[in-house]
C-alpha cells in the first residue's frame, strides 16, 4: 500500500504541472485579449485616417463645385445682359456686345463648363443643382470618396465585442490559477478539494475562451 | 506567543481562506469592469474625433455655400438697383428733351434688369419657398436660411461633445477602477501575511484586509452608480 507522503509528494509533482501549464494557458490568453484591443486600436486608427482623407477631399469637392458654380453663375448672367444688347436697335450697342461675345464669353464659358453650359444642371425651381455637381466631383475621387471609416469602426467593434468576454474566460483561467496554486500549499484532505476546484475553473475557463474565439472567428467571416 | 497559539496554530485560516476567495472573484469582476469602461472610452475618443473630422468639413461646406448664396443674391440686388437708377436718369433726360440720352439709359436699365432677373432665377434665396420673400416689397428670410444652413454643424458639435465627455467619463471611470484593483491586490498581500504570521496577529492582518476589501467593493458600487 502507498504511504501518504509518497502520494503526496506524487500529488505535488501532478500540481506543478498543472500549474506550469495553466501559467501558459494564463499568458496566451492573457496576450490574445491584449492583441484583440491592439487590433481594434488599429482598425480605429485606420478608420480615423480615413475620415480625414476622405473629408478632406469631400471639402476641396465642395470648394471646387461652388467656385464653378460661382463662374456659372457670372457667365449666365453676364450673356443675359449681353443678349438684351445684341437686341437692341443701337448700332453701337450691338457692335460693343459682338466685342464682348467674341473676346470675353469664351472665356468666362470656359469657366462656366459645365454648369452654365447644360441645362441639365438647373434645377425645376431655376437655381445650378451644386449637389450633382459635387456628386460628380467625387466619382471621380473615388479612390479617397469610396474610403468607408464606418466599416473600419464597425470592424474594431467585433475586436472589442471579443476582447470583452475574452477576458472573462482569461479571468477564470487566471482564478484557476490561484486556485492550483493554493492547492500546493494546502494539506492533502483540502489539497484534493482545491485542485478539484482549480481544474473545475480552467476548464470553464479555457471552454469558454475558445468558444468565444471560434463564435468571432464565424462572425468575422473567417478572421481572427 | 500565547497558549491558544501554540494550542491551534491553524486559528483564522479559513476565514483567511474565504476571504481569498472573496478577494479574487472581486478582483475578476472589477477587471472585467475596467476593461469594459477602457473599452467603451476608446470608443466615445474614436466617435469625437470622427465627429470633430465632419464639424471642419461641414463648417467648409456651409461656409462655400452660404458665399455663394449670399454673392447670388447681392448681384441681384446691385443689378436691380442699377437698373432702377439707370430707369430714373432716363426718365429724366426724357424730360430734359434728351432723346439720344434717353433711349442709351433706357437700354442700359433693361440690360441690368436682364441681368437682375437671371440673378434672381439663379438665387436660393429667392426661389426656395423656405426663404423666398412674398412680395417685391420683403427681404427673403435670411435669419431662417443661416439657421437651417448651420443646424447640421451644431448638431456634430452637440454630438462631439457628447462623445468627448462620455470618452472623460469612461476614462476616469477605468482610471479608479485601476486604483481599486491596486487596493485588492494590497488586500492579497495583507491576506498572504495572514495566513503565514501567528493566529493572535493573523486577525488584526485579516481585519486590515477586510477594511481595505470593503473600501474596494464601496468604491467600485459608487463608480456603477454614478
Amino acid at each position: 500500500m502507498e504511504k501518504p507522503k509518497e502520494k503526496d509528494n506524487r500529488l505535488e509533482v501532478w500540481i506543478a504541472i498543472l500549474i506550469a501549464l495553466v501559467s501558459l494557458t494564463t499568458a496566451l490568453a492573457t496576450w490574445r485579449t491584449a492583441s484583440l484591443g491592439s487590433k481594434a486600436g488599429d482598425l480605429i486608427y485606420q478608420g480615423l485616417l480615413n475620415a480625414v482623407k476622405r473629408q478632406a477631399a469631400a471639402n476641396e469637392d465642395w470648394r471646387r463645385a461652388y467656385e464653378e458654380a460661382g463662374y456659372a453663375r457670372d457667365y449666365l448672367v453676364n450673356l443675359d445682359g449681353l443678349i438684351v444688347q445684341e437686341n437692341s436697335t443701337d448700332s453701337a450697342s450691338q457692335e460693343h456686345a459682338a466685342q464682348l461675345r467674341t473676346y470675353l464669353l469664351p472665356g468666362m464659358e470656359s469657366l462656366a463648363t459645365p454648369l452654365g453650359k447644360d441645362p441639365s444642371y438647373l434645377t425645376p425651381e431655376g437655381w445650378l443643382n451644386v449637389q450633382k455637381r459635387f456628386d460628380e466631383l467625387e466619382a471621380q475621387s473615388s479612390d479617397l470618396s469610396s474610403l468607408d471609416p464606418l466599416a473600419s469602426f464597425s470592424q474594431a467593434d467585433t475586436y472589442y465585442a471579443e476582447q470583452r468576454w475574452l477576458v472573462l474566460g482569461t479571468i477564470l483561467i487566471t482564478v484557476s490559477l490561484f486556485w492550483l496554486g493554493l492547492s500546493q500549499l494546502s494539506h492533502l484532505r483540502s489539497r484534493i478539494l482545491i485542485l478539484v476546484l482549480g481544474v473545475f475553473v480552467y476548464g470553464i475557463g479555457l471552454v469558454w475562451s475558445l468558444g468565444v474565439e471560434f463564435v468571432f472567428f464565424i462572425l468575422r467571416g473567417g478572421v481572427l | 506567543m500565547n497558549k491558544s497559539d501554540i494550542s491551534n496554530p491553524e486559528r483564522g485560516k479559513t476565514l483567511v481562506l474565504v476571504l481569498t476567495l472573496l478577494n479574487t472573484v472581486l478582483i475578476a469582476a472589477v477587471s472585467a469592469l475596467q476593461v469594459d469602461a477602457t473599452i467603451r472610452a476608446n470608443q466615445a475618443n474614436r466617435d469625437s474625433q470622427y465627429y470633430a473630422v465632419q464639424f471642419t468639413g461641414s463648417l467648409i461646406q456651409t461656409g462655400a455655400r452660404s458665399d455663394y448664396d449670399l454673392n447670388t443674391y447681392s448681384m441681384l440686388l446691385t443689378n436691380t438697383q442699377e437698373a432702377l437708377v439707370a430707369e430714373y436718369t432716363a426718365m429724366q433726360r426724357q424730360n430734359a428733351n434728351d432723346q439720344q440720352g434717353f433711349e442709351a439709359l433706357t437700354l442700359e436699365s433693361q440690360i441690368y434688369q436682364a441681368r437682375a432677373d437671371r440673378a434672381g432665377s439663379l438665387s436660393f434665396l429667392m426661389t426656395d419657398p423656405a426663404y423666398a420673400p412674398a412680395s417685391d416689397q420683403v427681404l427673403p428670410n435670411i435669419t431662417a436660411y443661416l439657421s437651417d444652413l448651420n443646424s447640421y454643424s451644431l448638431e456634430l458639435v452637440q454630438k462631439q461633445n457628447d462623445a468627448s465627455d462620455a470618452y472623460h467619463r469612461w476614462n476616469n471611470k477605468s482610471d479608479s477602477y485601476v486604483a481599486v484593483l491596486t487596493m485588492l491586490a494590497i488586500a492579497f498581500f495583507l491576506l498572504g501575511v495572514a495566513q503565514m504570521v501567528q493566529p493572535s496577529v493573523r486577525l488584526l492582518f485579516s481585519s486590515f484586509a477586510i477594511g481595505v476589501i470593503s473600501i474596494g467593493i464601496l468604491w467600485t458600487l459608487i463608480l456603477l452608480v454614478f
